[in-house]
């Protein structure tokens, strides 16, 4: 019982007992350390299923993703009637050509109606250069077909043919804007005969029965090979192209820094109306 | 890593995603051509059919992702928003993958803008699982320590 021993022998079970509460207490962590980290998977799990259920969902809902052309009748079809109708109300065509004939300027626009570039460039565009400079007798717009997006040389001459046939009857423009209004996705085979013949039926005016004769008429044929060749004349490697200069003299080529703003283009034209 | 450094590295990753988004939604709304080494590819992703989910631009639901995914890295941190950011990264990376798959797929073109801000919020998903998972640790690991390892203590000393 040595005095000196006691506080040592003290100290020995003190020092037991706190690493004793010390285990026990390491113990209890880390089981709820593996308690907490087994409701984080669960939880991260959940999280991920749910996720996975979402994006599915969107998959299926947004389906293969092709872009239908509406229905002549749909409120669709309708709205773009309505929108094209307002741009081109009043303004003279002749054949493939919007605006007055006795114009100072031309361009001639070289498009693929299946083309979304082109599409993007009609719809948000072009209405502005019409109505600034086509619709006020400055400008006349010709338009040419270039074959690009479509990836069937018959389905685009098909195409093609029933727009210019519109012309016969000073309508194409309306088949032209129309079809690009309403354009499917890319690569989805949506341009049918009644794809075509629906387009026809909302062109205000146009009467079917000659517009279908105008189809078979071989100038319109002829007159793909024409744009085609001066596509390549003038070098170009896509669609939207264009020309663009006095009428009555050599058109240059025109290349716009955006096809998503008027600017350049108006830019263009100015300088041209000065010359 | 500590966790403050792990919440700032995630912050300047989630401020990198809201400049490209926030870049990528003023391009949708003012109608120019973004800014793209590849040619046309991302004006042909933006004016996909895509570029839209139920008339909503997908680029602002990205802008408005980077916000919210910034906020819960802003706020104290806790065990929920730990969770909010994780839900957050998850939700954005699997909404990036659907995208991008879109992209490869679908559209047949790759907006550089797109797959940077995916690559973004890959990140963001790894770090943010691996904070979660982690917890609170960094938090008290100095304070706890010494209970639980053997430390140098004084008892060990005198001889």
């Amino acid at each position: 019982m040595s005095p000196v021993n006691d506080p040592e022998s003290d100290l020995t079970r003190k020092e037991r007992r706190e690493q004793a509460r010390a285990q026990r207490k390491a113990v209890e962590e880390a089981e709820a350390g593996q308690a907490a980290q087994r409701k984080r998977l669960i939880q991260l799990g959940g999280v991920a299923a749910v996720v996975v259920v979402i994006i599915a969902i969107i998959l299926i809902a947004t389906g293969s993703g092709s872009k239908n052309a509406p229905a002549p009748k749909s409120a669709a079809a309708n709205s773009a009637l309505a929108t094209v109708t307002k741009m081109l109300q009043g303004i003279p065509q002749k054949a493939n050509v919007l605006g007055n004939p006795n114009a100072p300027v031309t361009m001639q626009y070289f498009g693929d109606l299946e083309c979304p570039y082109c599409r993007q460039f009609t719809v948000t565009t072009l209405p502005t250069i019409i109505q600034k400079y086509v619709r006020t007798g400055k400008l006349k717009l010709e338009y040419n077909s270039m074959e690009t997006a479509t990836k069937d040389p018959e389905v685009f001459r098909t195409q093609q043919i029933a727009a210019y046939a519109a012309g016969k009857q000073n309508l194409a423009w309306y088949f032209i804007e129309l079809f690009y209004h309403e354009q499917g996705e890319e690569d989805t085979g949506y341009v049918t005969e009644s794809y075509l013949q629906g387009l026809a039926a909302q062109v205000p005016g146009l009467k079917l029965s000659e517009w279908s004769e105008a189809r078979n008429d071989p100038a319109y044929a002829n007159q793909i090979v024409t744009d085609a060749q001066a596509a390549t004349q003038n070098g170009f490697t896509g669609t939207p192209s264009f020309l663009l200069g006095k009428s009555g003299t050599t058109l240059q080529k025109f290349e716009s820094a955006s096809l998503t703003e008027a600017g350049p283009f108006e830019a263009a034209i100015e300088k041209q109306l000065k010359a | 890593m500590s966790s403050r450094a792990l919440r700032i590295t995630m912050i300047v990753l989630g401020v990198i995603g809201l400049g490209i988004a926030s870049y990528v939604t003023y391009v949708h709304y003012a109608g120019i051509k973004p800014a793209c080494t590849a040619g046309e590819s991302c004006t042909k992703v933006q004016t996909s059919v895509y570029s839209e989910l139920a008339g909503v631009p997908v680029a602002l639901m990205g802008l408005i992702g980077y916000i919210a995914i910034l906020a819960s890295l802003l706020v104290p941190e806790g065990e929920t928003s730990r969770f909010a950011t994780l839900v957050l990264t998850v939700g954005g990376f699997g909404f990036s993958a659907y995208l991008t798959y879109r992209e490869l797929f679908s559209i047949h073109a790759i907006c550089e803008w797109c797959v940077t801000s995916a690559g973004v919020m890959t990140i963001l998903m790894l770090l943010s699982v691996w904070r979660f998972l982690r917890g609170e640790r960094s938090t008290y690991e100095p304070q706890r320590s010494g209970s639980l390892d053997a430390q140098p203590t004084p008892q060990v000393s005198p001889h």
